[in-house]
């Protein structure tokens, strides 16, 4: 099984290759390279969630060491090696991944501007998201971190679209730049905090594993703690360094929304839980208080902030900003049910967010409008594409029963748990979500029918189909949560625990 | 045998027909209308089975209930506990009777259903929606811990969403599906709030737990009555008690068999279920939340009943009517009295179902709804008037039927716990109850029709429309006789049904005739009173709606809570989100984001005039550096 996590980033590659290999005047071939590559990336990541079984220690399964730099220059014994391996935390999000890239194939299938070069950054951002989550060495961690966030340049500045209502003007190429200077911007910071961390440890060596076995020492975790929540959190959507976010993700065509805004930015959330809390347990529980500060506020602005969005996507890119808040609030509790509500929340908001950013895109393509006073009654033409809308935004809402309770329930009783007022917060803010989704489904899919939509279809086959693979993860992990917990709980604990027994 | 173990197919077997139904239901032979209403009766069935294996049970020493639950989710915590989160069901009595309200009302809706809405284009989907709330209602009623409690509560209030908006083609009845989803999910706030809090210090989220805990002192007073007001405030959104009350008139935008749903079964009484089933951490908490509770309820009676008097919509005077009925049970719970206010809800299940499925025939055969439009029904509809009629008395109190009963239970407590104030005003709302009882019966039925044309057309409903309605109006009937134990004894309750549901003695039903004297005497001033001002060309009333004109307005706003909320939600809510969403684009963005970078830019435009080319321009340059960086490290060694 070894082989498994490799091919996982290899398959992406592989398939970009295969797409430079054809000419670009047969654009259905591409469309089939990219379904099967993205139907092998689907089963393996569902067979490593599968597959995946805590069996001590610190749970890491899968281990595979290939050697690439060692004992030279500054380098010791371990130096740089391509470290895979996937515990209970990364089992989630590496699936979440296969789902979302999936169903992207699906939503992307009547991309015909240039669609060979467009599969071509779409995968090599996959295949860099895998290796975040994959990656045990700080190098190739960082690496592929890169990869996922740079093709996001050329994929809004291309496929993206701009925004145009009354005074307000987002040009798509403004908003891509913003979103790489931003997130390039984190990835400095981090590369210091990287830099700063391998000088302290002194073991010549980028391996995380290796890394952890360190005390460092308590100063030397306040300084660096922030250098990597900063970095990071920018990427998971931090407040108040967001606002490339809902322009990013508005600006972006609507697979990469799907994978940014679903897949992407828990990057951030799990660079910070993954580098930052394992390495530095005393630097997490100093600047906790103001994480959770920040988480809070963050999703009790984005969501007052979505409630008065005109724009579909714009809501929906504001309510990532306070879901993502929520993930933060969990992380700062530092406790098993808040991380655990955190990781929770990072695969829910996944899997529900690709969701509604992919019937925000079957509305778009059609009706090349997003304002949602424009539209109204499109259940009574439309009721299967109103149906998945509802069913993203009820999860987003937190009902009981689909994916986003689960996530939230957690988190707010973890946050009670250390800081209740952010506890209380955090469940108005979910009631303020309630609040701008219903408003959402009200003008758009009820009500009278306006007629200027009359010649509106439902949704393509593929559309149905990505959407229904992204409902049955929504309902099962709402069902059935046992699967996803006792994965990510055992790594968690260990996580914390590790941190609880520093000196 | 099945019994109280296998209750959890109670929920379970409607829950099943959901699924089914959303999944194939319009592959079925009449949309599968047979399987939802099968999948009812099923339940209904199950009911009398879980009530003789507890009758069996009840007599036995130390009988608590009975619980069974399976684990949904679980793991450690660092401090050696447990998070555990169980699906866990649980019968005692007070489960039973509200079983037995939800799955009987249920069915007789569903039956009443196939009728009202055979001609609906997604007459499919209804029944689906119906057994989805119908099983969120009834799990409810059985959760044995906060968590599925919870995930039930959002569940009801989720079909009620769909049902209030069912017809979402209009405007209104989407916008009242919002409402009501919106307004009781501001309880919900607060409940689970409250939920957390309790489980915060004990731990636990399993409801029995939670009480042995409080009761062996674990929770200090002051964070207990906290954490019980947060609860509290669930129960006010989902009961529409005041001030939450606002989206449950707006409520009757949804098929009028829905109301019926709604009122009677399966959404307002959970509130009141909730209070009755915690009413253990009541006792132990600050006599302030009872009190609270009282007067919230007492608020809730009294503007209600009030507004039912000069509301002009047929299904509207019925929601008011809820509304004050809810309002009184809260009441009766304030005053400590469990078994007073499940009283009130089993009967009131029964006769408000009634009234709104009637109001639903009146609706079906005139299309109208506006009571100006009605008139004179009685003559063209004799069965629905006369069931109509029974439900009206029931409510308005008149003996001997089961609102009479339940009402002067309440009566009783709130008059032994020497509460006069309170005591008094109930007194008065039963006299306004019977007075807007006593209207919307002679605007409706009697008199001249309003609209000649529709009156033309109307008959009494077809047979499985009006089945429903005499089966409920004979329990209506003789529903009120279970408060004599010699009644109870010949059903097979050993002792009575109010020592079967209440252990305790002082929680038996019991009756002085005082307060049955001044009820009726209250209750049947109203009727005179209603005679007198509505009757004919309703002169009396208009005349007394001129000379109260302030405050007849005032009613007629209905006390301008709507136009508060709305103002609010306006010029606060959305006037906030507006001008956040402004900053977050023009200070945050506009001026952080762009600024900083507008800025580098500024900066480079200022730099690049450094870069002259000229070679002395370099060399004075490194001079001067080299110089500042001697002193400085000159400064540094010293």
């Amino acid at each position: 099984m070894d082989w498994v996590l490799l091919a996982l980033i290899a398959i992406p590659i592989g398939a970009v290759l295969v797409f430079m290999l054809i000419p670009s005047r047969y654009p259905q071939l591409v469309r089939n390279v990219a379904l099967v590559s993205g139907f092998a990336m689907f089963a393996l990541s569902v067979l490593v969630f599968v597959k995946y079984e805590f069996e001590g220690g610190s749970g890491f399964r899968f281990d595979l060491q290939l050697a690439w730099l060692e004992n030279v220059a500054f380098l010791g014994k371990d130096g740089i090696s391509l470290h895979l391996a996937v515990d209970g935390i990364s089992a989630p999000m590496v699936l979440l991944t296969g789902i979302v890239i999936f169903a992207g194939v699906f939503i992307s299938w009547n991309i015909d501007y240039r669609n060979k070069d467009y599969f071509v950054l779409l995968f090599l951002l996959v295949s860099g998201v895998f290796g975040v989550f994959l990656s045990l060495d700080l190098f190739f961690l960082f690496f592929f971190y890169e990869v996922a966030v740079l093709p996001m340049y050329l994929l809004i500045a291309v496929w993206g679209t701009s925004s145009h209502f009354g005074t307000f003007t987002r040009p798509k190429e403004y908003a891509a730049m913003k979103l790489v200077l931003y997130l390039v911007g984190g990835s400095a910071l981090i590369f210091v905090g990287i830099f700063a961390t391998f000088m302290e440890a002194g073991q010549g060596t980028f391996d995380l594993p290796v890394l952890g076995a360190v005390t460092y020492d308590e100063n030397f975790q306040k300084v660096v703690f922030p250098l990597y929540a900063l970095g990071f959190g920018i990427l998971a959507g931090l407040w108040p360094f967001h606002t490339w976010s809902p322009d990013g993700h508005v600006a972006a065509p609507t697979a990469v929304s799907m994978l940014h805004a679903g897949v992407l930015m828990k990057l951030g959330a799990f660079g910070i839980l993954r580098v930052a809390i394992t390495l530095f347990p005393e630097g997490a529980q100093f600047w906790a208080p103001v994480l959770m500060t920040l988480g809070v506020t963050g999703a009790l602005y984005g969501a007052i902030s979505a409630m008065a969005q005109r724009d579909l996507k714009y809501m929906v890119g504001y309510s990532s900003v306070s879901h993502m808040g929520f993930v933060l609030m969990g992380l700062a509790t530092l406790t098993t049910i808040g991380v655990n509500g955190a990781v929770l929340q990072m695969f829910a908001h996944g899997v529900m967010t690709a969701l509604m950013f992919a019937m925000v895109g079957a509305v778009y393509d059609q009706a090349h409008v997003r304002d949602m006073t424009m539209f109204g009654g499109l259940a009574q033409k439309t009721p299967r594409l109103a149906a998945f809308f509802a069913i993203a935004g009820l999860s987003s809402l937190g009902l009981p029963g689909l994916a986003g309770f689960v996530a939230e329930f957690h988190i707010f009783v973890g946050a009670f748990n250390t800081y209740p007022w952010a506890g209380a917060l955090g469940i108005l803010a979910a009631a303020i979500t309630a609040t701008y989704i219903l408003r959402m489904l009200a003008m758009v899919f009820f009500g009278p029918f306006n007629e200027r939509w009359a010649g509106l279809k439902e949704m393509r086959r593929g559309e149905q189909f990505g959407g229904a693979l992204l409902i049955a993860f929504i309902i099962f992990m709402g069902v059935w949560p046992a699967p996803f917990i006792d994965r990510i709980s055992e790594s968690v604990e260990f996580i914390l625990r590790v941190g609880a027994s520093g000196p | 045998m099945v019994g109280m173990g296998e209750a959890w197919l109670i929920p379970a077997i409607p829950a099943a027909a959901f699924v089914i139904l959303l999944l194939v239901g319009k592959y079925l032979p009449r949309r599968g209308d047979w399987l939802a209403i099968g999948a009812m009766a099923a339940a209904f069935v199950l009911f009398f089975a879980v009530l003789i294996d507890l009758l069996g049970e009840v007599g036995k020493p130390d009988f608590v209930g009975v619980t069974s639950s399976i684990e949904w989710v679980r793991f450690d915590l660092p401090s050696g506990l447990e998070f555990e989160l169980r699906l866990g069901f649980f019968v005692d009595q007070l489960a039973v009777v509200m079983l037995a309200v939800v799955t009987f009302v249920t069915l007789m809706v569903m039956v009443y259903s196939t009728g009202y809405m055979k001609d609906d284009p997604r007459y499919g989907w209804y029944f689906a929606a119906i057994s989805m709330f119908a099983a969120a209602m009834l799990a409810l009623v059985l959760a044995d811990n906060f968590l599925l409690l919870y995930a039930a509560w959002e569940g009801v209030g989720f079909g009620s969403y769909l049902l209030i908006g069912f017809w979402h083609e209009k405007r209104s009845a989407a916008e009242a599906a919002k409402k009501a989803f919106i307004t009781t999910r501001i309880g919900d706030v607060g409940l689970l709030i409250g939920i957390i809090l309790l489980w915060r210090e004990a731990g636990t989220f399993d409801i029995s737990e939670i009480f042995e805990f409080a009761e062996a002192g674990g929770y200090s007073t002051a964070y207990l009555t906290t954490a019980v007001l947060f609860l509290f405030a669930g129960a006010v959104g989902k009961s529409a008690q005041f001030p939450l009350h606002v989206w449950l008139p707006d409520a009757m935008e949804g098929p009028t068999p829905v109301s019926a749903l709604i009122h009677a079964a399966t959404m307002v009484v959970a509130g009141v279920y909730l209070v009755a089933r915690l009413m253990p951490l009541f006792v132990v908490a600050d006599p302030i939340a009872l009190n609270i509770i009282t007067a919230v309820g007492l608020t809730t009676v009294m503007m209600s009943a009030t507004m039912g008097l000069v509301a002009t919509d047929l299904k509207r005077v019925i929601a008011y009517s809820t509304i004050n009925s809810l309002g009184l049970m809260m009441v009766a719970l304030g005053s400590l009295s469990v078994s007073a206010a499940m009283l009130y809800l089993f009967a009131h299940g029964f006769f408000k179902a009634l009234l709104f499925l009637a109001a639903g025939s009146v609706i079906h055969a005139t299309d109208r709804q506006e009571l100006s439009d009605l008139g004179g029904l009685a003559r063209r509809m004799p069965v629905t008037a006369a069931v109509f009629a029974v439900g009206a008395l029931s409510m308005a109190g008149i003996v001997p039927l089961a609102g009479f009963w339940a009402k002067d239970e309440i009566l009783n407590v709130v008059g032994d716990s020497q509460n006069f104030v309170v005591y008094g005003f109930l007194m008065l709302s039963v006299f306004i109850t019977a007075l807007y009882m006593t209207r919307v019966v002679i605007l409706t039925f009697l008199g001249e029709p309003g609209d000649r044309e529709a009156h033309q057309h109307a008959h009494d409903a077809e047979p499985v429309m009006t089945l429903p309605l005499l089966l409920l109006a004979g329990l209506t009937v003789l529903a009120g006789f279970v408060v004599f134990d010699g009644v109870g004894e010949a059903l097979g309750f050993p002792g009575g049904i109010g020592e079967f549901v209440f252990l305790e003695g002082p929680e038996a039903f019991h009756f002085p005739w005082d307060v049955a004297v001044l009820s009726t005497l209250s209750a049947v001033a109203g009727l005179v009173g209603g005679f007198y001002f509505w009757s004919g060309e309703a002169e009396p009333a208009r005349r007394a709606g001129e000379l109260f004109r302030p405050a007849y307005k005032i009613l007629k706003r209905k006390f301008y809570m709507d136009d508060i909320y709305q103002w609010t939600i306006d010029r606060v809510v959305l006037a906030a989100g507006g001008v956040l969403a402004w900053f977050d684009r023009n200070v945050v963005n506009d001026t952080g984001v762009d600024g900083s970078a507008g800025l580098g830019v500024l900066a480079g435009y200022g730099m690049k005039f450094l870069e002259t080319g000229k070679l002395p321009n370099y060399a004075l340059a490194i001079v001067t550096g080299v110089i500042v960086l001697a002193i400085v490290f000159m400064a540094v060694r010293v």
